[in-house]
């Protein structure tokens, strides 16, 4: 930024929301000399400071590139509508935070994708760059649009706009793909030359060179490679040893307040559960976990470097962990005299353990989150929750019995066969706990119970068994909310809903195709931006879109896919292979459980990876 | 003991409001390893206390913190230590050591000096700036939480003068009589019938009262 613009931006930040955003200076954002930099990357978040900062991956990431002696990282979100139509007003460009450079100057800039609708704001973020959207009109000098993260599986969707996606685990990729920029600039080559180089990585997917085909009905009929560089089908990148993988000593640490302010301990990666709506459990097979030692030699490091107060442990079934309740205690004895506290997010209804319950409650009690997901056992079997009814009840009288009176539970509606019975279920499963808690001893509970059940819209996702479903139209989940509304009403239970209109979107972009691309454009020109903020979004524009680009939304939300159907996403591989999605869709439709693969191999595509799959080698030793 | 700590807010960090400030200072004194205090309670806290709140939008030069410690600790080896752990942007200026009996400094602050950068002067402020400050009452319209009410500026300014277009104000800051430098500002413009300039502002000290004599804060 030069003085100029320093001052237009100081002159903005009077006027809007927030302003602490686009300060940065914050503790552990030491910046690197620009000009020694011989790769400089712009990590992209497309949404605001406050829930950027709260994510791991972007810290995991940000500290590995800056660890490279000729790599730079800087961090840019997006601006807030107030300051990026202040921006667009006075001409000024986006900047990254630390060092406040455009964007436009950096050899790199790349996306996380987090969820759907923060894709418009991708779109804002390259505008206010000047950086052209699509990756047709960029030229030699513009920078490398990457992206990768769990909606990178499926790619298709914003394959116009991005040169390169990293799919899978970024640790080892995202050093693969800088040194292969830092080699290009260093030899002159041309932007193809480069993407033909990074076509060659393992784990990496270079949309252009890949052609689509149609049939008459609008469903692909073939995606092929169009050049020598670019393989079948793009293997995700595992990092097989968690232990070994580069974790940040240092993060920064917010001034204003972001959502999760806290050091976040991934503890493990992957879940064995195999819930079957569940896309993060399926992408991020299988299951490594840090060893104690390993996370407590993290932890210090990190309690030492950010002063923080709280430490969070963090992965997709925190309680599935092997050594949680050792972890926990290492911890709280560590750290006593400091007054860190120790929370757990993620617990699963049926291994919450009592012990570490009153542990964690010593030192800070926070609400308690079930997620039962379904009313019945027999819907709880279709989408191969392994919880029961009395998994539920016991889970909340031991917090009752603990002192809590607060309880959140998580439910979805719209699920493959879900009917009357199961919405219902939903109710009886919300009164039961309020009756567990007037069970509980008066002197043991604690005052003022509170039940809050939220139902969200069932999302039908890609790499799930349930990714050929057909999503309920607007008209029924408008219908069930009203009916769950009813069978809701009950002493002490507060219910809540989302709109369907946002999901309905959501299953159009996760599972839409290349031409999905022009209908996010078109939308974003319109005025979309910040979809996944109720006061931003705009459901009118999108359908505008959609119509405009000559695409029904129905076709990719409500149609129930066939099997031999040609996914977008097809591909990427995800390690679980196709032959087990459909078993585990058949086994759905049929009522049957899977069991959780610790207890033995189910198949799924993993155990090619051999010797990282724990399931693997706990099947050899049953 | 006590350690009077006087430092600095950059000028990036003027967006920063107070109680984040204070959030970053007690994160930074955790990461000192220092022998800071904590509130009894559930939910204990580092014991800490501002003098007072920079305003949103201010760069502060010489602001002044408490921090409680337990025994002693000897005030070098707390500005060094308390230094690493903050980021570049916080400059520690002088720390100093002091019995628990000291009366704190919120208790002592009498007054701020200011220094405003306006962004243009127009003549018209410039020439009524004199006669503004000659009259015998100036009096001005002071926003409070319950309405507005009407003030006499004249003895809360203790300096008010025109370098260019750096305005340095010393102002009354405690909680019976204070102005800030926007109130006198505005009352100005209003004086001499121009729109208010626009103009960022430092806070370049903060003052105790002593034998009629205003001295800075971090010594008293």
């Amino acid at each position: 930024m030069n003085e100029q613009q320093e001052a237009v931006f100081e002159r903005l930040l009077e006027q809007v929301q927030k302003p602490a955003r686009y300060t940065g200076g914050e503790m552990n954002t030491d910046v690197k000399p620009w000009e020694e930099a011989e790769v400089r990357f712009a990590f992209g978040f497309p949404d605001t400071y406050d829930i950027a900062m709260s994510h791991l991956g972007i810290k995991i990431l940000y500290h590995i590139i800056n660890r490279l002696p000729w790599g730079l990282c800087e961090r840019v979100f997006t601006p807030w509508p107030d300051m990026g139509d202040g921006m667009r007003r006075e001409g000024l460009p986006l900047f990254s935070l630390e060092s406040r450079h455009p964007v436009r100057d950096f050899d790199i800039v790349g996306f996380t994708l987090q969820y759907e609708m923060s894709y418009t704001n991708i779109l804002e973020m390259l505008d206010l760059a000047g950086i052209p959207a699509y990756a047709r009109d960029r030229g030699e000098d513009d920078p490398l649009i990457v992206a990768g993260g769990p909606c990178a599986y499926n790619p298709e969707p914003l394959a116009p706009f991005v040169d390169a996606y990293m799919i899978g685990d970024g640790e080892d990729v995202m050093i693969q793909l800088c040194s292969a920029v830092r080699e290009h600039k260093k030899a002159g080559t041309s932007k193809e030359a480069l993407l033909k180089a990074l076509a060659g990585i393992h784990g990496v997917y270079v949309p252009r060179f890949y052609d689509v085909s149609y049939h008459a009905d609008g469903t692909i009929a073939a995606m092929t490679p169009n050049d020598a560089c670019a393989p079948e089908k793009v293997e995700r990148c595992v990092v097989t040893d968690l232990n070994g993988a580069d974790y940040p000593e240092t993060i920064p640490v917010p001034y204003t307040d972001v959502v999760f302010d806290r050091i976040v301990l991934e503890i493990m990666r992957g879940c064995t559960r195999g819930c079957r709506f569940c896309q993060a459990g399926m992408i991020y097979r299988p299951v490594r976990e840090r060893s104690l030692e390993r996370l407590i030699e993290i932890a210090d490091r990190l309690e030492a470097s950010t002063g923080y107060e709280e430490i969070s442990l963090s992965s997709l079934s925190t309680g599935d962990y092997s050594c949680l309740p050792e972890l926990i205690q290492s911890l709280m004895d560590r750290y006593q005299e400091k007054r860190v506290s120790i929370s757990l997010p993620s617990m699963r209804i049926d291994n919450i353990v009592k012990q570490s319950l009153e542990m964690t409650q010593r030192v800070k009690k926070s609400g308690l989150t079930l997620a039962p997901e379904a009313g019945t056992q027999r819907l709880r079997d279709v989408i191969n929750k392994g919880v029961t009814e009395d998994d539920l009840i016991r889970s909340v009288t031991d917090a009752f019995e603990c002192g809590w009176s607060t309880v959140k539970l998580y439910f979805m509606m719209g699920l493959p066969t879900e009917t009357d019975d199961d919405l219902r279920g939903i109710g009886d499963l919300a009164a039961k706990v309020t009756q567990a808690y007037y069970r509980t001893p008066k002197e043991k509970r604690g005052k003022g119970l509170r039940v809050t059940c939220s139902a969200s819209v069932f999302v039908p996702k890609p790499f799930t068994p349930f990714q050929w479903a057909a999503q309920d139209t607007l008209d029924m989940v408008e219908e069930k909310q009203q009916r769950l509304r009813e069978y809701l009403k009950i002493k002490n239970v507060v219910f809540n809903w989302h709109e369907g209109h946002l999901s309905f979107l959501e299953a159009c972009i996760s599972r839409g195709d290349r031409r999905i691309g022009d209908v996010i454009y078109t939308a974003w020109k319109k005025g979309c931006r910040f979809d996944g903020w109720n006061e931003h979004f705009r459901f009118d524009l999108w359908m505008e879109a959609f119509r405009e680009c000559g695409l029904d939304p129905a076709f990719y939300a409500y149609r129930e896919r066939p099997y031999d159907e040609i996914n977008p996403w097809d591909i990427i591989d995800a390690g679980v292979t196709k032959e087990y999605l459909i078993r585990e869709c058949e086994k759905a439709k049929a009522e049957k459980t899977t069991q959780d693969c610790r207890k033995g191999c189910n198949g799924c595509g993993l155990q090619r990876w051999k010797g990282v799959c724990a399931c693997y080698e706990n099947a050899r030793h049953v | 003991m006590k350690m009077l700590v006087t430092f600095e807010k950059a000028f990036r960090l003027r967006m920063i409001g107070h109680l984040d400030l204070m959030r970053a200072m007690q994160r930074a004194l955790r990461r000192s390893d220092l022998p800071i205090r904590y509130s009894q309670g559930f939910n204990p806290h580092i014991l800490l206390t501002f003098a007072a709140p920079l305003s949103l939008g201010h760069t502060g030069l010489r602001e002044v913190m408490e921090v409680p410690v337990e025994g002693e600790c000897n005030p070098d080896f707390f500005k060094a230590r308390l230094q690493r752990a903050l980021p570049p942007e916080i400059q520690l200026v002088s720390v100093r050591a002091v019995d628990d009996t000291h009366k704190s400094p919120m208790a002592l602050l009498y007054a701020a000096r200011y220094r405003a950068d306006l962004e243009e002067v127009p003549d018209a402020l410039r020439t009524a700036l004199p006669a503004f400050l000659a009259q015998g009452e100036i009096t001005a319209v002071k926003k409070t939480k319950t309405g507005e009410k009407t003030v006499d500026l004249k003895p809360m300014i203790h300096e008010c003068s025109l370098n260019g277009n750096a305005m340095y104000l010393t102002l009354d800051l405690r909680e019976e009589s204070s102005c800030k430098p926007e109130l006198l500002l505005r009352t100005l413009s209003d004086f001499a019938g121009v729109p208010l300039p626009r103009f960022t502002c430092t806070r370049l000290m903060l003052f105790a009262m002593r034998d009629l004599a205003l001295i800075p804060l971090e010594d008293a």
